[in-house]
């Protein structure tokens, strides 16, 4: 692993600290996260009335002794997870400002936190998406395809307009079961649209994290000279005098940023704005502290 | 607005810089990949309008800070006297109005119109920077050179005088003056427009604007205009004054405001040979024309007095001055022959009871022997006079005598003074030639002095001759032929009247027309006796002659040495004695018209400056550099107030960024 964007001794110092899911998990597999199915972990469940055909080892005999009733003592399934991680590989995900470029900023929570998932035994896909190019990466429990992810997010090279709407569908669409979605963009795109994107996954009951990057230049507009401004998508420009427009950009950003988080609210995802000058060691840790079941605080 | 420095009114190209440094700015920005662009798009279509207007307003205050700045440094003087005009001036030429006139005070000052412009000239001239003053006043005429604004006040140049103005005259001399003078000047003509000083038809204008015209450097002309309301004024004037024995007879006017209204009580002091007395005079209109006669000793030979109103508005027309001399008799002389119109002229030239007055007749052919030296005046009912008779004549008329012709009832060719007699012509059976209108002010048929007219409209005549030539018709018959013609020759006066007092021409000899027509004639001839001793500030008269003196006699007002020649009083000038008024047009409130002022200065591009005359119009020009120290401040503040920051900036961050 000798990709620039893995940092081992911050992956350390986070192995510690488990991904949990916000919601139930549907996995193939035996895991550590909570079914909505019964298993047979040591978890307690509920009682149910007995009805013939059940496995009378299960009954309680205690319940009996105290009630003359059969009860059939139920536990909860532990099972795996699958992570996908949805990287915005736009051209504005190239942008550079007084912090790292978006992209690369990406890379590295994509990279940190899907190590740590593969780390606790749960899958992870990647979906890199822009307006003409849609590649994933399935997910996998296997180690071996952690160096397929990290290959696979060094060579992204944003460019051309964001992809995310239609990767948010098909996403929503393809995976049958309850997965962990988690999106890395700086969602310059249509919000309304983007609500219902979230929406369609909601529905489909997966667990949604939303990484909203941005740049701090792009967040304070603080220039003292005119610019030309090329978009990063689709190359047109505009010269304009900074301090003249600084209020009416800061207004137009401030609602742009209500409405997304407002957006994620609606589909209960979490949402987190990212500065990419943000240190991200307290940013993850803070964000996984937040998944964790109340009892494990 | 003119300014001191006006070289430093190049660095008004620097209100520019902002500006420039604002558009190179645009030029020079710099290229940067951006990503948000579709907030950045938002905010350009929404900060057109007001912000590029708070934008434009920014640089207008910093360019108009710069601007002002530049202008104050300049030291800018302001006036309506200069306007916009730039640069600085070398020379100002004032013509100063001195006339009596000038002494009004305008109706919200204590000052004359004459004080309150030379202190404005003054400080205007201060403010200037004390350029080149020349002074040509209407009194001396002449160009006098002002060391300093400061003692405008205290020259004698300026000083308040009792004549009149003559502006064509002034503005010519101001054009002679600077034929010699290099640099950039300007003449300003201080007046209170009196139309009679200004003489707006004159063709001396056309002299002086040619002159302005041909000069290297084209002065600019600014009228200080003096106009405007006086404040409460009352005149009085002496219309004439003649010995008749032991009395003087004084013919005064009074003349009040045209606005005055009501009867005003004026007491009237008479100053007689250093004897003085009081009477109230009752003023029930705008003027009242009274006769006066003031009893003096029987053994006086010679004296003087004057009379005098109270104080008021113009303090120069306050004084009515008079002299007189010998009782002289008053001759006249009938050129008739014998008869009926003879008899009725003699009688009406000395009536009985007119101790003073005689009269002789002689025939035509006797006037070459005729000495005229003592005679007032001739009448002459025969056919006009030709060879020595007609030199005869002339020259008494030349030496100021009046002579008045009446038809000799047949036709001639002959003529006096381009004058001549029509043939005779007569009325149709059964009608009359009547008068139809003559003239009330003037000529021999004038109104009384207390208003009362003449009853000229009783005449009838069935026969008569018309004067021809150019003369001035005083009265006319009901077909517009004149009857009483004047032509003035010289000094004297030559007057026809076309009919005699015979009963084969009409009833003139029933006195309603033709004693007082006599009577006034002769009087006025008779003038030219006490005239000696009456005259006008500015008048030959008044001029030294070799080894002659000047010696003021009256002690009225405060006379000023250095003036005397400028000012009325009575005057000892050598053996004359002179009773010295202030010109009779120095009382006409006729004031120059635009119309007239444009024509007499058309084509000199001048300016007209009103009120100047008005005492709360504290200057003619000020300097109004902190005017634009303010400016500086209030565009910078401005600019400052409009760069500062919004108190409430948008917050963009979220509190909370975790949902």
């Amino acid at each position: 692993m000798s990709h620039t964007f893995i940092d081992q001794n911050l992956l350390s110092r986070l192995g510690l600290l488990p991904i949990e899911s916000r919601v139930p998990m549907m996995g193939n597999v035996a895991g550590k996260h909570r079914s909505p199915h019964r298993g047979s972990s040591v978890e307690f469940a509920e009682y149910r009335k007995y009805v013939p055909g059940d496995d009378t080892r299960r009954l309680d005999w205690k319940a009996f002794a105290r009630s003359d009733r059969f009860y059939i003592k139920e536990f909860e399934a532990d099972t795996n997870l699958r992570a996908y991680f949805v990287v915005d590989a736009s051209g504005s995900m190239n942008f550079t400002g007084k912090g790292e470029a978006k992209i690369q900023v990406a890379r590295r929570i994509a990279a940190s936190l899907a190590y740590l998932l593969v780390n606790q035994g749960d899958a992870a896909g990647l979906s890199i998406c822009t307006d003409k190019l849609h590649l994933e990466v399935p997910p996998s429990r296997r180690a071996a395809h952690l160096e397929r992810f990290f290959s696979t997010l060094g060579k992204i090279q944003p460019s051309g307009e964001t992809g995310l709407l239609t990767a948010l569908h098909t996403i929503a669409e393809k995976i049958s079961q309850r997965a962990f979605v988690v999106i890395l963009s700086d969602l310059f795109t249509d919000t309304a649209a983007l609500g219902d994107a979230l929406q369609h996954l909601r529905y489909r009951k997966h667990d949604i994290s939303v990484f909203h990057l941005m740049d701090p230049l792009e967040i304070g507009f603080e220039f003292d000279r005119p610019h030309r401004f090329v978009d990063l998508e689709d190359g047109t420009s505009i010269v304009a005098e900074p301090n003249l427009i600084a209020d009416e950009y800061k207004t137009a950003l401030r609602d742009f940023l209500t409405s997304v988080r407002a957006k994620c609210h609606d589909a209960s995802a979490d949402y987190q704005l990212i500065p990419t000058d943000t240190p991200l060691e307290p940013l993850l840790r803070e964000f996984l502290t937040a998944r964790l079941p109340k009892s494990k605080h | 607005m003119l300014f001191l420095n006006p070289l430093l009114l190049w660095f008004l190209a620097a209100a520019s810089v902002p500006v420039i440094i604002h558009l190179l700015n645009r030029r020079r920005h710099k290229t940067i990949q951006w990503a948000a662009m579709q907030f950045l798009l938002k905010a350009t279509r929404e900060s057109r309008g007001k912000k590029k207007l708070r934008h434009i307003l920014i640089l207008a205050c910093r360019a108009l800070g710069i601007a002002a700045l530049v202008f104050a440094a300049a030291r800018p003087i302001v006036s309506g006297l200069i306007g916009w005009g730039g640069g600085s001036i070398d020379t100002v030429v004032l013509l100063l109005d001195r006339s009596a006139s000038m002494e009004s005070k305008p109706g919200d000052g204590l000052n004359s119109r004459r004080q309150i412009v030379i202190e404005k000239v003054r400080d205007a001239m201060t403010n200037l920077g004390s350029p080149r003053l020349v002074l040509i006043d209407s009194a001396s005429k002449k160009p006098q050179e002002v060391p300093s604004p400061e003692t405008l006040t205290e020259l004698s140049a300026t000083a308040a005088t009792d004549t009149a103005a003559d502006f064509p005259t002034l503005l010519n001399r101001a054009a002679e003056f600077l034929m010699e003078t290099s640099g950039r000047s300007e003449i300003w003509l201080a007046s209170d427009l009196q139309s009679s000083n200004w003489h707006p038809d004159d063709e001396r204008w056309a002299t002086a604007r040619a002159s302005l015209a041909t000069l290297p450097q084209k002065p600019a002309i600014r009228v200080l205009s003096l106009t405007g309301s006086s404040a409460p004024n009352i005149n009085i004037r002496l219309l004439s004054a003649r010995r008749t024995g032991d009395e003087v007879v004084l013919d005064l006017e009074i003349l009040r405001a045209e606005e005055s209204r009501g009867t005003a009580i004026v007491p009237l002091t008479t100053h007689l040979n250093g004897t003085r007395t009081t009477e109230s005079l009752s003023i029930p209109a705008q003027s009242l024309r009274f006769q006066k006669r003031i009893t003096i000793a029987p053994d006086s030979v010679t004296g003087y007095g004057w009379l005098t109103i109270p104080a008021d508005g113009n303090p120069s027309d306050n004084a009515a001055f008079f002299a007189y001399g010998p009782a002289l008799p008053i001759k006249s002389v009938v050129v008739a022959p014998a008869g009926e119109a003879a008899d009725y002229l003699t009688l009406a030239a000395a009536p009985p009871g007119f101790g003073n007055q005689s009269v002789c007749r002689i025939d035509p052919g006797q006037v070459s022997t005729l000495v005229t030296g003592d005679i007032a005046s001739i009448i002459w009912a025969a056919p006009i006079p030709t060879g020595p008779a007609y030199e005869a004549m002339s020259r008494f008329l030349t030496s100021g005598g009046h002579i008045l012709f009446l038809p000799p009832g047949i036709p001639s060719d002959n003529s006096f003074a381009d004058l001549k007699w029509s043939d005779p012509t007569e009325a149709p059976a059964g009608k009359f030639f009547i008068l139809k209108d003559w003239n009330h002010s003037d000529g021999p048929l004038r109104d009384g002095i207390d208003g009362t007219p003449i009853s000229a409209e009783r005449l009838r005549a069935i026969r008569r001759q018309t004067p021809l030539g150019d003369a001035t018709p005083l009265a006319r018959w009901e077909d517009e032929e004149p009857f009483i013609t004047r032509r003035i020759v010289d000094h004297g006066t030559a007057w026809f009247m076309g009919t005699t007092p015979d009963y084969a021409w009409s009833n003139l000899g029933d006195a309603d027309v033709l004693l007082p027509t006599i009577q006034r004639i002769i009087a006025a001839g008779a003038d030219r006796f006490d005239a000696s001793y009456l005259t006008t500030v500015g008048s030959d008269a008044t001029q030294l002659l070799a080894g002659e003196t000047r010696t003021r006699l009256d002690d009225y007002g405060s006379p000023d040495a250095a003036n005397t020649a400028y000012q009325s009083g009575i005057f000892r000038l050598g053996e004359r004695l002179l009773a010295v008024n202030r010109p009779t047009l120095e009382d006409a409130p006729e004031i120059l018209s635009r119309d007239s002022l444009d024509s007499a200065l058309s084509g000199t591009g001048y300016t007209l400056l009103d009120q100047a005359g008005q005492a709360n119009d504290p200057s003619l020009s000020r300097d109004v550099w902190r005017a634009f120290l303010i400016a500086v401040l209030f565009f910078f503040v401005s600019e400052a107030i409009l760069c500062l920051p919004k108190k409430s900036h948008p917050q963009v961050l979220p509190a909370k960024v975790t949902v």
